[in-house]
């Protein structure tokens, strides 16, 4: 039975593969229509998506707006979608990212403006499609239709080593996506041989959490390494990581617009949504390689950032380091590291996005991503330079702006699961400052050659699709909490399915009010036996061997 | 759930009311200077009247003053142990539950703030000399209001009081690290404002990124504080902070150690941060190139207020350092170690604002020292202090510089105390308190510090054996030499003897002046700015500051600058010479009742921990305390100023120095280059990085890659492979079987003929075999 709202999420997930099919009715050579059309039904989409934000009831850890069809009863499979706070923020991403990845693409795309437009459609369905589906089966479909459109997305309009970049990023990620099939489809038989069911429903994989920790050591190893593998793959996590710059480097700035901020949150989501809650005593078994991964990708990503001599190729190493930051919070199972994880998520979509786009600001004016190139570019672009200031300041982790709440949470996080591990990976954020203002530096600051000084400002258009990116940045780094808000229940339950009785210790609210009421005055000695005795002050710091007078006299 | 939802709001209520009063004003102090910053920010590029960027820079900044001034004024009026208003603004972040020592903390970050003695002191002197630099700047970037980036600037400069009014002011250490990193940002944009010159934006970028190695310490140190008092809440902290530190034992993460060793650990940690943001050994290398940025800036942010954060964060957090010693001990080593050295590379500069920098460090490590011996309203009484002749001095030198069109050099300076009096007479004060000569500022503050350090070692009170003490003290007695004698030959070499600047040198003192790019005794009537534009830093200990696009002519000599600009010189010099009788020492206020003694001791004390309970007015000063103060005022530093004064201006041709640098080249050349330290971390550190992040790079690119490459390519070979079998062997089977097929075929064929007459015939014979073999069965 669907209510309202589901048939609502439908619509807003549907409306852009359904615009794509009117789209393919107008004739080729209206570019415009193609371009403003496209843009409209992501537009639209976005504002049906939005009330979901107002509905979802925080309180509950549910899923919400859950509806179900039966669609191949014979294997158990249902059309069955709903989301909880986790997947609402992810979807919400997704459609707010679409308008602003089409909106760039007006003057990047010169050619085959129809097959783009609705490539691009159909790739904002599917992947809206992920993050509301509740039945694995329909998961792996639409994990696996996506990289339909990014691969010809990159295969037509990308860069001159578009083909073998499009190719690999297609081969390898499908191979994770199998890997991660034969788990899921091992699990699905398991389930069967315990209940007698056949049921693809997330509900019932979760389910099988307690059966899977009774299987031999082996079984959960290989089956949470096959999982591990095809998320990791998509994160992507070291040493998985390669397509990832010849992607990013090839792809038209949208294609690199949303291959960061979305795709690359599908293997993170995976994780979140499937191998935590699943296998959490496999993956507690992992950890010390999961964590070691996860630091390697923090300080070589950055590292090998540091000396890209290609603009986009820096950005995409950065992303590698700071999703090994997002795997690290994850991976440390409580609250502070979750959430922080969750919201590193965002984080990234948000800043890494801005700096992708402003390197394909620079690159449609000069056809150039090279640094060596670029200098003193704050001169002629003083708009553009304030805003990649914004975002360059984003992605190091500033406070007062997104970047800075994703990796404080993250790092206090870490810091109390494995706090060497945080450590590690607090270096990497004196790397992330030292690669990005580097690059900054070259590229803004200097002196300025002539070709730059004739860059052009943003325009209007540009200005309108980097201001809700800025906005948003702002908002998150001022006032997150209610994104804290809207995923705190799923994440509460999520770490009482990783770590049973985490929530049960003994809180310390009521002590900490207790302290803070005596605040100042706690500093004050209390009087001690020879409070009396004039002469005994002379002698009290010696014999508590401490500065007994802060400095007093 | 709900019992933690009521929990929480108990905790946020309690800290509103009990420890502190609410005041709802509080947040426009730092607010102010915010809108200041998005008014500006946001339009100034459109105003074609700078006045109205004056105009909002300027009055956010002294509104947010007075309204200081109206909280401190309240302060006064409460109880000493309750001094403290506070006001939570939203719930920053909400993050959960989180196991730290004892149970789950359900901790909420608020973003709160939090004025109390220490406080509101800080942001007396944030926005108070905010607004004073804010106006000397109105002066000193006259030339920037023609070329558009005028607005720019002062933005920053707003920003900057806002970040700094959110470190001073914030009631928490997340709020704290938001204003920490804030001012980092500032320092960073402010440093590379002219960041068409490579190496201003490269000491920005330096600042940054050696800002952020020290805040690596200090997030581990508030995690670890996080970890063992379950929240970042100053009240909360203050409050719980005794229970902990009585403790037996702390076991965190497996590891069971006494709260000392714990808190040592944290101290250490904080104590990183502290050497990043407040450029102590071995972090101290951006504040020198950090002059790059413009005078103002150098006054305002690396020498009266973002460097002190440090000790602000420090004194804030002292219940942790009283009960860590060995942190303590570290604090009192790196302090001591960095207020000497740096005195010495003072010693060996000719560029006037590197000189103040240098005495900065300098400065600052003797405000550690302070702190180092525990002494923490004596290392803050510093603070202010030295905000004063500090910000004086460096303001002094940027009208200086601006007189000189520019020029940096002192050896270019010269006989300006005729030029311009009031400038010249308020940084010979400033100088005075600098070197501690009795009864300016620092004379009360420097002494207290070294008294305190020198008490430790004899009184054999204090904890890590007084060795150290005694050390530091030697330390810092050397470095208040080195000061005085250093301030003395700036002032010598600027403001007498002749000007040099114009040509009229007699004594062969110039040198070609990078600023002005010109050989020296060309026409003195063509100082234009046109030479600004080439790459005039030569070598990195004379980078000039201050460049401009503008070609315009300066044909006058130097001559006293405005009232915008010498008017904050002279105000901070006035409060350079009577600041210290704030703290008037309790053994001088035996001498000379009138004064009150350590007002800003008893001031703060209830905010520093104490281990015993204090017992005020039975202190009878040591005769050491008063032999040492008059050594110091007497001998010690008039002593050297009269060395520098001898060397300096007694002979005008500097042969001394000369004759002492010809004497001793390498002490020279190695104080002038600060001892290479910027050359070691290149080749120790930032050149291996690059290497080693080459190296990944290729094996990313041949290994990593390689290997996936490489799979694809066994994919291909093995396809080869397989397309080879199957053309030849399992294609070959097949055609094999067709071959025979056709060859047995062929014997067939001959039947297939397609004349009906045969087919009848083959029927014919077939019909007769069948009739045959059922004729048989």
């Amino acid at each position: 039975m669907f209510t309202v709202n589901t048939t609502l999420m439908l619509v807003a997930t549907f409306l852009p593969v359904l615009g794509a099919l009117v789209l393919l009715l107008v004739p080729k050579d209206q570019r415009r229509v193609f371009e403003v059309g496209s843009l409209l039904i992501m537009i639209a989409s976005l504002l049906l998506s939005l009330p979901f934000w107002f509905g979802y009831d925080r309180a509950s850890d549910a899923v919400q707006w859950a509806g179900a069809w039966s669609w191949i009863p014979a294997l158990g499979v249902k059309f069955s979608v709903g989301m909880d706070g986790i997947s609402l923020l992810l979807w919400l991403l997704t459609t707010f990212i679409g308008p602003i990845a089409i909106a760039c693409s007006f003057s990047a795309i010169l050619e085959r403006h129809k097959e783009y437009y609705i490539w691009m459609l159909v790739l904002q369905t599917a992947m809206l499609g992920v993050f509301i589906t509740q039945d694995m089966f329909l998961f792996y479909l639409f994990w696996e239709v996506m990289l339909v459109p990014m691969y010809f997305l990159i295969a037509i309009w990308g860069g001159p080593q578009k083909l073998y970049a499009a190719i690999k990023l297609f081969l390898y990620t499908l191979a994770g996506s199998v890997l991660m099939l034969v788990a899921l489809l091992a699990i699905y038989f398991l389930q069967h041989q315990t209940t007698g069911v056949y049921d693809f429903s997330l509900a019932s994989f979760q389910a099988m959490a307690p059966v899977i920790a009774q299987q031999s050591k082996s079984y959960q190893t290989l089956m949470a390494l096959a999982f591990f593998v095809g998320f990791a793959i998509k994160v992507p996590m070291f040493p998985f990581h390669t397509w990832l710059p010849d992607a990013h480097v090839q792809a038209p700035t949208a294609g690199s617009v949303i291959l960061a901020a979305i795709l690359l949150k599908m293997g993170t989501y995976g994780f979140v949504r499937f191998l935590l809650p699943i296998m959490p005593t496999a993956t507690k078994d992992l950890m010390p390689w999961f964590l070691g991964l996860s630091l390697i990708g923090i300080i070589y990503g950055a590292l090998v950032a540091m000396i890209q001599k290609d603009m986009k190729k820096l950005v995409a190493y950065s992303s590698v380091s700071h999703l090994g930051l997002c795997m690290l919070g994850l991976f440390a199972l409580n609250p502070y590291g979750i959430k922080g994880g969750l919201f590193q998520m965002l984080n990234h979509g948000i800043s890494t996005s801005g700096l992708f786009l402003a390197v394909g600001i620079v690159y449609e004016r000069r056809h150039t991503r090279m640094i060596a190139d670029f200098g003193g570019l704050s001169k002629s672009m003083p708009i553009f330079a304030t805003i990649f200031m914004i975002m360059t300041m984003s992605s190091i982790g500033l406070p007062l702006l997104n970047g800075f709440i994703g990796e404080g949470v993250i790092l206090m996080g870490a810091f109390q699961a494995f706090p060497w591990a945080a450590v590690v990976a607090t270096l990497g954020i004196i790397l992330g400052a030292a690669y990005m203002l580097w690059m900054f530096q070259r590229v803004m600051f200097g002196p300025i050659t002539e070709v730059n000084e004739k860059m052009e400002d943003l325009n209007l258009r540009e200005i309108l699709y980097f201001a809700p990116l800025v906005i948003a940045a702002f908002w998150i780094g001022l006032y997150p909490g209610p994104i804290m808000d809207v995923m705190d229940a799923p994440v509460r339950k999520l770490v009482e399915q990783v770590s049973p009785g985490f929530h049960a210790a003994q809180d310390l609210a009521a002590k900490q009010a207790a302290a803070a009421k005596l605040g100042m005055k706690g500093m004050t000695a209390p009087a001690a036996h020879h409070d009396s005795d004039p002469t005994g002050h002379e002698a009290a710091p010696a014999a508590h061997g401490a500065p007994a007078h802060g400095g007093g006299h | 759930m709900t019992t933690i939802m009521t929990a929480d709001m108990t905790l946020v209520h309690a800290a509103t009311t009990a420890a502190s009063q609410p005041s709802s004003l509080l947040w426009l102090i730092p607010f102010l200077p915010f809108f200041g910053f998005l008014i500006n920010g946001l339009s100034g590029r459109k105003l074609r009247n700078t006045a109205v960027v004056d105009f909002f820079a300027l009055g956010s900044v002294g509104l947010a003053f007075i309204l200081t001034l109206w909280h401190f004024i309240q302060l006064i009026g409460m109880p000493a142990d309750g001094r403290s208003l506070h006001q939570s603004l939203w719930t920053w972040f909400n993050v959960g539950g989180a196991q730290v020592l004892g149970g789950l903390s359900t901790y909420k970050i608020e973003w709160a703030y939090k004025f109390d003695v220490l406080s509101g002191c800080m942001a007396l002197l944030v926005s108070g000399a905010g607004f004073l630099i804010h106006l000397f700047s109105t002066g000193y970037m006259a030339e920037e209001r023609n070329d558009g980036r005028y607005y720019r600037f002062m933005a920053y400069l707003n920003l900057f009081v806002f970040s700094m009014l959110n470190l001073v002011l914030g009631a928490n250490i997340m709020m704290m690290f938001l204003g920490w990193e804030g001012v980092g940002l500032c320092s960073y944009l402010l440093i590379g404002f002219y960041f068409e010159k490579e190496f201003a934006a490269a000491a920005g970028k330096k600042a940054f990124v050696t800002n952020r190695i020290g805040d690596f310490g200090f997030m581990i140190g508030f995690f670890l504080i996080f970890q063992v008092f379950g929240s970042l809440d100053y009240d909360t902290l203050m409050g719980s902070v005794r229970e902990v530190a009585n403790l037996p034992l702390i076991t965190l993460y497996g590891h069971t150690a006494s709260p000392t060793w714990w808190f040592n650990l944290i101290g250490c940690c904080l104590f990183v941060g502290a050497m990043g943001k407040s450029a102590q050994i071995p972090l101290y290398v951006w504040l020198p190139d950090a002059m790059a940025g413009p005078t103002p800036v150098s006054a305002l942010i690396h020498a009266a207020t973002m460097v002190t954060s440090g000790l602000y964060m420090i004194t804030r957090l002292n219940f942790i350092y009283v009960n860590a010693p060995v942190a303590l001990a570290v604090v009192l080593a790196f302090g001591s170690l960095t207020a000497f050295v740096a005195a010495t590379m003072g010693l060996a500069q000719y560029d006037i604002k590197k000189v103040l920098a240098y005495s900065t460090v300098s400065q600052l490590g003797f405000m550690f020292m302070g702190m180092g011996a525990g002494a923490f309203s004596a290392g803050m009484f510093h603070v202010f202090t030295h905000a004063f002749f500090k910000a004086s001095l460096f303001l002094g030198s940027g009208a200086v510089i601006a007189a000189c069109h520019h020029e940096q050099d002192m050896r270019n300076m010269g006989g300006l105390k005729k030029l311009m009096p009031i400038t010249a007479m308020s940084m010979i004060l400033a100088t005075f308190a600098i070197a501690g000569i009795f009864p300016f500022s620092g004379f009360f503050s420097k002494d207290e510090i070294l008294w305190k350090v020198f008490e430790g070692w004899y009184q054999h009170g204090h904890y890590t054996g007084p060795t150290l003490n005694l050390l530091a003290w030697i330390l810092g007695m050397l470095g208040a030499f080195c000061t005085a004698f250093y301030m003395t030959r700036l002032i010598a070499m600027t403001f007498y003897g002749d000007y040099r600047g114009a040509g009229h040198d007699p004594h062969g003192l110039s040198v070609p002046s990078e600023a002005h790019g010109d050989a020296h005794g060309a026409a003195h009537d063509d100082h234009g700015h046109d030479a600004h534009g080439h790459d005039a830093h030569g070598h990195d200990a004379h980078a000039p500051a201050v460049a401009h696009d503008t070609h315009e002519a300066h044909g006058h000599g130097p001559a006293e600058v405005s009232w915008r600009m010498w008017l904050p010189v002279s105000i901070l010099a006035g409060l350079a010479v009577v600041g210290g009788f704030l703290n008037y020492p309790e053994s001088l206020h035996r001498i000379l009742p009138i004064v009150p003694a350590e007002l800003f001791s008893k001031w703060i004390e209830p905010l520093l921990y104490q281990v015993a309970p204090l017992h005020h007015g039975e202190h009878i000063p040591p005769a050491m305390e008063y032999g040492l103060m008059a050594w110091a005022t007497l001998v010690w530093a008039p002593g050297a100023m009269l060395l520098a004064w001898w060397i300096y201006k007694v002979d005008p041709t500097w042969s001394r120095a000369k004759a002492f640098v010809a004497r001793f080249p390498n002490l020279y050349r190695w104080c002038n280059a600060k001892y290479y330290v910027d050359e070691f971390y290149d080749a120790a550190i930032i050149e291996p990085i690059k290497r080693f992040s080459a190296q990944l790079w290729s094996f990313d690119t041949w290994v990593v890659d390689g290997m996936v490459n490489g799979a694809a390519r066994v994919t291909l070979i093995w396809a080869n492979l397989m397309h080879w079998v199957d053309e030849y062997l399992i294609d070959g089977s097949v055609d094999l079987v067709e071959y025979m097929v056709q060859e047995t075929s062929a014997v067939f064929r001959g039947l297939q003929t397609g004349r009906v007459q045969h087919y009848a015939f083959v029927m014919f014979i077939g019909f007769l075999v069948f009739a045959f073999w059922k004729f048989i069965a």
